[in-house]
This record gives C-alpha cells, structure tokens and sequence, in this order.
C-alpha cells in the first residue's frame, strides 16, 4: 500500500509541477531551431516544428497522467457502484448487471475505445468517454465477487435483520473490505488508461495537437525517424518509466495483499 | 451439461445482442447526418434535400431510436452488411481481404511469443528466485509496459533504418512481415511468461505432489500428468485474452508498418467515416470473440468440472 501511496504522490507531483520546470513554452514554435540534437540550449532536442522536446514532456504529463488518472478513477467509481449493485440487488439485477458487464468485456478494451472516440470524433472528450466506457467492467467483477462472498458474513446478516438499508450496508459493511482488492484493479487500470491514452493519441484520435501528450508525440517523431532517431526515444521512454513503475506498485501490493490473506 | 450448454449459449446470445444495440447507439450519436451519409453511399453524389429526407423516411431515421435500430438490424442479421459508403462496393469481400493479411500475422505473432515464452517460463520456474527467475520475470514486466507502438517504431529504427536488414514498410514480400509479426509476438511473450510462470509455480505448490513423489512416481510422471493439467487451466483463459491482444496489437502494427489488415481496415474506415465498414468489423469481431469464450468456457468445464457447480 506503501509503495502505491507514494508512487501516486511522485506522478501528482510530476503533473502538477512539471510543467513549472520546463523551461520553454510546449508550443512556441521556432522553425530556424527545428530538429536539433539534444545538449546544449535544448537539453532533450527540438522537434519538426522546433518545440522544446523536455517541455512538451514535462507539460505531456498533465495530458497522459491527468486523463488517465481521471479516466481509471471514474471507472473505479463506476464499476464499484455496478459491482455492488450486483451483489446486494437480488438475482434480477444481478444477472442484468453482469450480461451488461460481459457484454463490455466481450471486446478487446483498446480496439473499442478507438471506435468509439473515432466515431464520436477526435477530441479530449470523446477520449475521456472513449476509455471510460470500456474501463469499468474489472472494477465490477472484482466488488461483485467480493461483496458476493460476504452476503453470509455474521456482521452483513445482523444489518439486514437490523433493518439497515442496502446503500448502507454496501458503504459500511461492504466497501471497507473491498478496498484493497480495488486498489490492485486500479493500479493496472490506471497503467492501461497511460497506454490507451497515448494509443489514441498515436492514432490521432486523442488528443489533438498542438497539445503535448506523449502518443502524439510520437506521432510526430515517427516522420523524422531517420533524420532525427532520438526525437522517438524520449516519449516513448517517459510511457514506459510510468507504465513499469505503476505496475511493480501493484505487484508488490498485490503481493502483500496475498501474505496478509494468508498469515 | 444440456443445461449448462443452454445457458452458455443464452449468455452468448444476450452478449453479442449488446453488442449490437451499443454499436448502433454509438452510431446513432455519432457527429453528422446519418441520412446524408446513406444516401451518398447509395448515389455517390450530392443530391437534392428531398431525396435525403425520403431516405431518412425509409431507413426509419426519424421514427425515434427502435424502430431505426430494427431496419438496421434486419439486413445484418441475414449476412447482408451492406456497402460501403465511400467506395460502394459490397464491405464482406474486403474485410475478408483484410482478413487474409492479418490471420497469418496474428498466428505468427502467438508462435513467437509461444516458442519465446514457454521455454523462458519453465526455465525461470525452475529454480523460483534465482537470477535467471527474476531475470524472466524483469523481462516480462518491461515487454508488459512497452506499448506495441513504441516497440514497432524501435524494431524499424534498429532493423530497417540502422541496419538495414529488413523492409519495414508495406506487405510485398513475406521480409515485409518479420517485424510486424516481431512487434506482436514480443507483446505475447511478455504476458503468456509471466502467467505461464505462475501456473507452473501454482501447480507445483498443490498438496498431492508430495504425497505422489513418497510413492516413488518419477518427476516426469508428475510433471506430465499432474502439473500441465493445472497449468493449462491458466493457460486457456490467456489463450483468450491473448486473441484479444493480437486483435487490439494488429490494430497499431498495421498503422506502423503500413500494412493492410483488418487493423489498417478498421482505422482507414473510421477516418473516413465509413460506418457500414465500421459496424462490420465490430460486429463480426464481437461474434468471433463470443464464440471463443464459449469454447473456452466449455474446456474449463471439461478439464475441472468445479468449474460448473460454483459459478451459477
């Protein structure tokens, strides 16, 4: 829990205060400098257009950590609220709630969200519901099957002869034991909204430029892959840094969720 | 098993259904005049504002959501999924076309990471904890973390800018399809080790091993008929996901490398809001990945028949 807590903190602080780092403006365009070779003025380079490679980054993180922290953290909201929905509604709303769930999962996440944000057209809002709609479905699976095993809990059993009503239960009774298993689903959630996010904005369908988010970054570099190698190398890395570091976190909460159910 | 048969496929039924209402939903919202858009599909030119809205009338545009739903299911659900709205031609022939291109990639994509990972993982499961297993497990988690995208345009800049080895561009020559395929079969490789790796760890942790191995059953013996059967279990649900992977992976190889596929497909039809090619790929892609589940479903209940009892 930890390790997550303060990973969290670092990419907050990353996102926040990045862009008080840069020193260049993300978007100034400066065509004499353009493609320069990282060192000296401009320590990661410039791209086609002459921006500051460093300062897109370090601006890039509000796009890529800031949507997708919002997207993975309305999914969680989201498909808690379904999975326990699920668990407490009786066997009607259970069964509706998990065909709508498997309907979701019938179809691999990325490849949805692409259609979706691509018909919708491009844009940060079709992106944020693009990923939204097709990033909940785990956090349901996760809070159904859990609250599912509590329902013969002595403490679940007392409230509901108590009288105590089912939004309360879910809240008091169910959510606390839920957490844990949740944050792990978060943390690759959170992993997989970085990597879609850049994947639409590879694609085009994300972000749109002039803004700096890593995919389109990429984007852009791809062009100049022969004239200008590193321009491809640092948006890239900074995915693979974030995505790595997010996911080692939940391993190693998962891993201390596991001894603890086991001691 | 009749029963749970039934169910399976009354499940699958009520899946692929959602599908299809969220698909039509989601074009039902999309940007633009849906009736302007079949009607240029149907005469290639712009025509006159009566036409478009005797059009609107027919495909039941303006009798409100259900009724538009049902004339736009009708046709599909007899195999009919129209035209193209840009080109006009029929839309199956092409996406089997496109299809020709991406199942071999696909299928050499999950050889690569087959060969690449089954023996990474037995190896690092050897020996859980020594350097080679947390060697295996690193490498696993950086390929999990390198978006197919970024590993792509890696592969180009190494084999066929620097040394050029290979081509990168394209799908003249089967060389067109190294490292397409490269790009996919890591990514497989990176998760099918580290799943592989647990199961084989999992299996062996199971309380009868010992009690085999006190009876003098060799190693082998247990390892074949005892651990593989457990690690299987696993392996399938990957198996999967893995479709999943490969279909969400062709998507950006085929955008990298330039190649033509269901990827190229899909994207060049959203771009060019071509829905009736659009909507096919879905719904077909939506059916192909319901029956797999069905299949998959139905081996678990083979290999362990708990499988069944507990999840109603």
């Amino acid at each position: 829990m930890r390790s997550v807590i303060v990973l969290i903190i670092c990419l907050v602080l990353l996102a926040v205060f990045g862009p008080m780092l840069a020193p260049y403006d993300p978007t100034a365009i400066d065509i004499p400098n353009r493609l320069q070779p990282p060192g000296g003025q401009w320590l990661l380079g410039t791209d086609a257009l002459g921006r500051d490679i460093l300062s897109r980054l370090l601006y890039g993180a509000r796009w890529s950590l800031g949507l997708a922290f919002l997207v993975s953290v309305i999914g969680l909201v989201g498909g808690t609220l379904v999975g326990l929905t699920a668990a407490l509604g009786g066997k009607t709303t259970d069964w509706l709630m998990m065909r709508t769930t498997d309907t979701f999962l019938a179809f691999p996440e990325l490849v949805a969200a692409v259609v979706i944000a691509g018909v919708l057209g491009a844009g940060t809002g079709s992106l944020i519901f693009a990923l939204t709609v097709t990033g909940w479905m785990r956090y349901a699976r996760v809070a159904r099957g859990i609250g599912l095993s509590l329902e013969t809990r002595g403490y679940v059993v007392q409230a509901k002869l108590a009288g105590v009503s089912l939004p309360s239960i879910a809240r008091w009774h169910y959510l606390p034991s839920l957490v844990p298993s949740l944050m792990v689903v978060w943390t690759g959630m959170f992993a997989r909204a970085i990597l879609g996010i850049s994947a639409l904005g590879f694609l085009g369908f994300g972000v749109q430029p002039p803004l700096p988010e890593w995919g389109t970054m990429l984007l852009d570099a791809r062009i100049h892959m022969r004239s200008s190698p590193l321009q491809m190398i640092w948006p890239g890395l900074t995915v693979v840094a974030c995505v790595l570091a997010i996911n080692l976190a939940g391993d190693a909460l998962r891993d201390a969720l596991a001894r603890e159910s086991e001691a | 098993m009749t029963q749970a048969l039934f169910g399976l496929l009354l499940r699958a039924a009520v899946v692929l259904a959602g599908t299809a209402l969220a698909t039509f939903a989601l074009l039902w919202n999309a940007p633009g005049d849906p009736a302007l858009a079949i009607t240029i599909a149907r005469y290639h030119s712009v025509v006159s504002p009566e036409i478009i809205d005797k059009i609107r009338v027919e495909a039941g545009l303006n009798a409100g959501f259900w009724t538009a739903f049902q004339s736009w299911i009708g046709p599909i659900l007899q195999g009919d999924f129209g035209n193209s709205s840009v080109s006009g031609r029929p839309v199956l022939p092409e996406l089997a076309a496109a299809a020709f291109y991406t199942v071999p990639l696909a299928l050499a994509g999950l050889a690569i990471g087959l060969v690449l990972s089954i023996p990474l993982a037995i190896f690092a499961a050897k020996r859980p904890g020594s350097w080679i297993d947390r060697g295996a497990v690193a490498i696993a988690s950086l390929g999990a973390a390198i978006p197919a995208y970024w590993l792509g345009l890696l592969l180009i800049l190494l084999f066929a800018v620097n040394l050029a080895w290979l081509p990168a561009m394209g799908a003249r020559t089967p060389a067109h399809a190294i490292l397409p395929a490269l790009t996919l079969g890591l990514g497989v490789a990176a998760s099918l080790t580290r799943i592989i790796r647990s199961g084989i760890l999992e299996a062996r942790g199971q309380p009868f091993l010992p009690a085999f191995r006190r009876r003098g059953v060799s190693d082998k013996a247990i390892g074949r008929d005892h651990i593989a059967p457990h690690a299987a279990i696993p392996v399938v649900t990957v198996f999967g996901l893995e479709l999943a992977f490969l279909l969400e992976g062709a998507v950006m190889v085929e955008v990298i490398f330039a190649r033509p596929g269901l990827g190229s497909f899909l994207v060049s039809a959203i771009e060019a809001r071509d829905f009736p090619k659009v909507q096919a790929v879905v719904l077909l892609a939506a059916l192909l990945f319901v029956i797999v589940n069905l299949l998959i479903d139905l081996f678990y209940r083979m290999i362990d028949p708990r499988i069944g009892e507990r999840d109603a």
